[in-house]
């Protein structure tokens, strides 16, 4: 995937009134997360990461985001979205059975864990549990595919775009408060905002993203 | 531009135009050296040069920080700042030569600036009959009025650049009687434009107060007490005085003052926005101009002149 | 998360509308006196819920001279230094406690519709303030459908007036829809590209646009700083230029002398052998309380109002509370919130300003030319990542490069979605179900179903909008069929005890000091956002007690 906004880090806004005290505390509380699992046993830590790397496939040469642990976190506090499909069981339990549900389709699959397969026998089951395809005693009555919406993509991309990586990848501005925006209109970029790569310009680019 | 770049370059250019409004407005320019043994006509043209560099210095700083909100997307956006900048530089020279002969360069320079002030209409209005793409009449909403190029901006280079080119005029006139300029009575003339510029200024402040829903009191000032001062001088340009305006002339002092004391109001307004000072990048742009209020001095600088033109010949 | 700092959460665990003073949200660590009623004197009245509805008649009950107390189960925050720039963090706003979803199209609610703080949703709100159409109010009799509101649209238009006003709403100086109305307080903020999109689709298509009347301001207003354009409305404003009940309403009403207190969750309100309501059990601080009041106003919008209502089941009133038409909990409305997008060659970056500041009204004031009931507006759209995310992903079932891709479009995109009319129906409801809440409370279970009607009006806006974008020249356009916003009905408003809740005074026909004052009482919903609505009724429901207590009629 082409780099859009060469050299943009939102985090090198952190110390300029594009940010407050709140904002700084928060991002610095998120980057502090510690890649290891609270929530889950070690067996579903190991699935759930398999996933995350499948459904935000982060590339190479790249600090990591640490999504599992996002999401690790979000049932360790059992903090919810405020509404459940009544198709699902409680989030916590929504997961633990959904997890142990792949696990169980894939070794019937292929005879071995879900972290160890392919890349693409993955990305089959994964899309065969989006499809409501997969089923079995594991799921207990939940439908695959609602697990899947509500849960998987829910809870993994939303960890993986609150995460300032993930903002700079699409030149989002971050945070902004004091400080907000001025040049409203198309095409027109405050020089605190991300610079984008135009071809046969990338270093142009990069060099305003570097000395924002 | 870089961050610290602008930063130098706003800083110097802030310090170069209070330098040159500085060294416009002392007094000492005007004080001992100016005395009877001056023609009148050499007096009111330096007190337009005076004028005419305060407005500039007005419009430099203005154009730079609307012109730097708008990206300088388009190239003809650093003219604005290098013609007022220009003309800045020769109203300091205009206040200090007391030669009764028009200078070539000032002459060039203004008349310069008055080209530059219309072309610029013309940009202003086409630009916003363009938003947001096709051209088109209903384009002059409000929301352009508002935040689009504003029409009026650029006339204010004009006027600098009229006012100086009207100084020099000035100085030419030779007759010994009442001095005329384009053939109409130099001081009558000179009311009448100022006139037309005090309203005109007041119609953007009155617009752009409006946009700021007069949510201070003090913000009916600029919408208020500019027109009685162009009413009062219009009177003064219709009327065959034989006694001083004292009305007037206190009127266009208070107008002077207005425009300095705006600018203090508009530099509290910077404060008073999310962030105030500290964020000024953001506050400057998106708060109250500060430069704009003192384009009324500038102004009341030239109805005053003319007020002294009036007041020397009846028949001016 | 855990290790996301503590203090920016304390108001969620410390109550702070306690020993005399009140958080004044307009100054940095800010207090205000606040005078406090004891719970074994009956205050006049109790309102559970400080939103739209209950911030509002509250300020007018206390500024009439009543003894007023406002319950919240929500925190009462201070924007200026707890609100952070940031999706995740901000979920602190809304109600995130558990609540069942089920129906053909079982709702999203959460941070989709449902604040939980002083101030309710307003201090998440996108701030789009508009009026009904005049015929709404009649729609039954004018347009065929739905219900007749027992108000008047005149009455209405001066109280729509009144709420401008308080709010001091920048929005055009003429609005091109419906009867004259006053020029709005303020001017209408700069438009954004995500905006002009909006308009030259609309002048493409050949059919009105404006800016987007908004409850932020576009001026200074006391303390209160103008808009600065971050983009995090929908997280809450921490510029405080939301005109939020938090930094409006709730201020006056304390300065009146209206106690609100924070972290407050009224579980059941009591009525005794008379059948009248005698005050209301409420949680706070670890323990169940009692706060008696000579009248009990509900004000918990459309899912809490009737799951208070039906909790407070007695004896003698054995289906809840004020449901002697059966009506409570039923024709709850989901205003329908489908949007189309389109990539631009153009460099948008909609994370810029206000998320609406254009919309169109042209299909609730066209009746020509519709298959379909009811009508919709759609304005332009400013999603913030996560919430983009979620769209992209829950609508197109992306994920992997394909997403990851796709949301590298984030600041060449544009899009329109609507607020559209759904139309009143039995069946959508709010019952109790089984599971119980932190409070030991019973939780909504909220059923929901669109119907033929509300489907056509769907397909129609999403065909109309994509046209637009083609128009204009968006590549990739897509629709996004699956979503709905603001929640109305479920206590509805009538002239008949039989097929109404409350009269126009939103006093309960049942239980004569028992009133309810929020979205639940609209026997229609329209197609525009129901907060301008809702304040506009809590204030003339606010004149109404006063002038019936004037009558002695209390």
């Amino acid at each position: 995937m082409p780099d859009r906004y060469p050299g943009y880090d939102v985090l090198s806004k952190r110390n300029t009134a594009s940010w407050n005290d709140a904002s700084r505390q928060v991002i610095d509380a998120r980057l502090a997360i510690v890649d290891s699992p609270e929530f889950f046993d070690e067996r579903k830590w190991r699935t759930l990461r398999a996933i995350c790397d499948r459904i935000v496939p982060q590339p190479a040469g790249r600090a990591v985001v640490p999504i599992a642990a996002m999401v690790d976190r979000k049932l360790a506090d059992d903090h919810r979205d405020g509404y459940r499909d009544a198709r699902l069981p409680p989030q916590r339990e929504a997961w633990r059975r959904g997890l142990a549900a792949l696990e169980a389709a894939a070794q019937a699959r292929a005879g071995v864990a879900f972290h160890r397969l392919m890349t693409v026998a993955q990305d089959a089951l994964l899309r065969d549990m989006q499809c409501g395809r997969l089923d079995g005693p594991e799921w207990d009555d939940m439908p695959a595919d609602l697990f899947f919406r509500e849960r998987v993509a829910h809870d993994i991309l939303a960890a993986y775009y609150s995460h300032p990586v993930s903002w700079n990848e699409i030149g989002f501005g971050g945070p902004a408060s004091p400080r907000g925006y001025v040049r409203m209109y198309f095409n027109r970029r405050d020089p605190w905002e991300a610079a984008e790569a135009k071809a046969g310009h990338e270093a142009a680019a990069r060099d305003a993203n570097e000395n924002m | 531009m870089r961050t610290n770049d602008g930063l130098i370059a706003a800083t110097l250019g802030a310090l170069a135009v209070v330098a040159g409004a500085a060294a416009i407005t002392r007094k000492s320019a005007f004080g001992s050296a100016v005395g009877r043994r001056h023609q009148p006509t050499v007096i009111a043209a330096r007190r337009l040069n005076r004028a005419s560099g305060l407005i500039a210095a007005s419009t430099l700083l203005d154009s730079g920080i609307e012109h730097y909100r708008g990206a300088f997307h388009n190239r003809a956006m650093i003219a604005p700042l290098v013609v007022s900048a220009l003309t800045l530089a020769v109203s300091a020279h205009g206040t200090r030569d007391a030669r009764p002969v028009a200078h070539r360069l000032r002459d060039s320079v203004y008349a310069g600036a008055a080209l530059t002030g219309l072309i610029g209409t013309g940009f202003h209005l086409y630009n916003i009959g363009k938003r947001p793409g096709r051209f088109s009449w209903k384009n002059y909403s409000w929301q352009n009025l508002f935040y689009a190029s504003p029409i009026l901006a650029p006339s204010a280079v004009a006027l600098a650049g009229l006012l100086g080119y009207y100084s020099e005029r000035l100085r030419e006139s030779r007759s010994t009687g009442a001095p005329r300029v384009f053939g109409l009575p130099a001081g009558r003339a000179l009311a009448a434009l100022t006139a037309a510029g005090l309203v005109a200024t007041a119609g953007e402040a009155g617009l752009l107060h409006f946009r700021g829903a007069y949510h201070d009191p003090f913000m009916y000032v600029p919408v208020t007490v500019p027109p009685i001062a162009a009413a009062l001088l219009a009177e003064t340009a219709a009327s065959r005085p034989r006694k001083p305006r004292r009305l007037a002339r206190w009127w266009l002092r208070l107008t002077t003052l207005i425009g300095f004391v705006g600018a203090g109001f508009h530099i509290f307004g910077v404060h008073r926005e999310m962030g105030g000072w500290r964020n000024w990048r953001q506050n400057v742009l998106n708060g109250p101009p500060i430069p704009a209020p003192s384009s009324f001095s500038g102004l009341a600088l030239a109805g005053l002149a003319a007020l002294g033109l009036i007041e020397e010949h009846p028949h001016a | 998360m855990t290790v996301e700092s503590n203090q920016l959460h304390d108001a969620l665990h410390v109550p702070r509308g306690k020993d005399g003073r009140a958080p004044d949200p307009l100054r940095v660590g800010g207090w205000m006196p606040m005078r406090e009623y004891r719970e074994d004197e009956a205050v006049d009245f109790v309102i559970v819920g400080t939103g739209a509805g209950g911030g509002t008649l509250a300020c007018k009950l206390a500024e009439a001279g009543f003894s007023v107390i406002g319950m919240d189960a929500g925190a009462w925050w201070r924007p200026l230094e707890e609100f952070a720039s940031d999706e995740t963090h901000q979920d602190k706003l809304f109600w995130t406690d558990e609540r069942i979803c089920d129906g053909d199209n079982p709702l999203k609610l959460g941070s989709n519709n449902s604040g939980k703080s002083v101030g309710g949703s307003t201090v998440h709100f996108a701030m789009v303030s508009l009026r009904f159409r005049p015929e709404w109010f009649k729609c039954r009799t004018l347009l065929g459908y739905g219900a007749d509101w027992p108000l008047d649209w005149r009455e209405m238009w001066r109280y729509y007036g009144e709420v401008e006003q308080a709010l001091k709403i920048a929005g055009p100086v003429t609005y091109p829809w419906g009867p004259k109305r006053p020029r709005y307080p303020y001017r209408a903020h700069e438009i954004n590209a995500a905006g002009w999109v909006l308009a030259q689709a609309c002048e493409a298509m050949g059919i009105a646009w404006t800016e987007t009347p908004l409850a932020t301001i576009s001026a200074p207003r006391g303390r209160a700083h103008p808009c600065v354009y971050r983009g995090f409305c929908v997280t809450g404003c921490a510029t405080n230029a939301k005109q939020s009940a938090l930094v409006t309403w709730i201020p006056r009403a304390v300065t009146a002398g209206a106690e609100i207190r924070d972290l407050a969750m009224v579980g059941r309100i009591e009525v005794n052998d008379a059948g009248l309501a005698t005050g209301v059990h409420y949680q706070r601080e670890g323990q169940w309380r009692f706060q008696r009041a000579r009248n009990v106003v509900v004000a918990g919008y459309a899912i809490e109002t009737p799951r208070l209502l039906l909790n407070s089941a007695t004896d003698r009133y054995p289906d809840g509370l004020a449901n002697s038409s059966g009506l409570v909990g039923r024709n709850l409305m989901a205003q329908t919130n489908q949007g189309v997008y389109g990539v631009f060659d153009d460099e948008i970056r909609w994370y810029k300003g206000p998320p609406s500041l254009t919309l169109t009204e042209h299909w609730n004031y066209t009746d020509t030319g519709k298959d379909f009931f009811g009508g919709y507006a759609f304005m332009a759209q400013g999603p913030l990542p996560q919430a983009w995310v979620s769209t992209q992903a829950g609508n197109r079932g992306l994920w992997g490069e394909a997403l990851l891709r796709e949301m590298q479009q984030y600041n060449h995109q544009a899009g329109f979605k609507i607020v559209g009319e759904t139309l009143p129906q039995e069946r959508n409801r709010v019952t109790l179900a089984d599971e119980k809440d932190q409070y030991g409370l019973p939780v909504a279970r909220v059923t929901y179903s669109l119907c033929d009607n509300d489907k056509a009006l769907v397909k129609h806006s999403i065909d109309f909008m994509s046209r637009g974008l083609d128009a204009i020249g968006a590549r990739d356009i897509w629709a996004e069929e699956d979503d709905t916003c603001h929640l109305n009905g479920t206590a509805r408003m009538g002239d008949d005890p039989a097929t109404s809740v409350v009269n126009a005074d939103c006093r309960s026909w049942d239980i004569r000091n028992l009133w309810i004052c929020d979205g639940s009482v609209f026997p229609t919903v329209g197609g525009v956002n129901p907060s301008l609505t809702i304040q506009a009724i809590a204030c003339r429901t606010g004149d109404r007690i006063r002038q019936l207590a004037a009558l002695g009629e209390l």
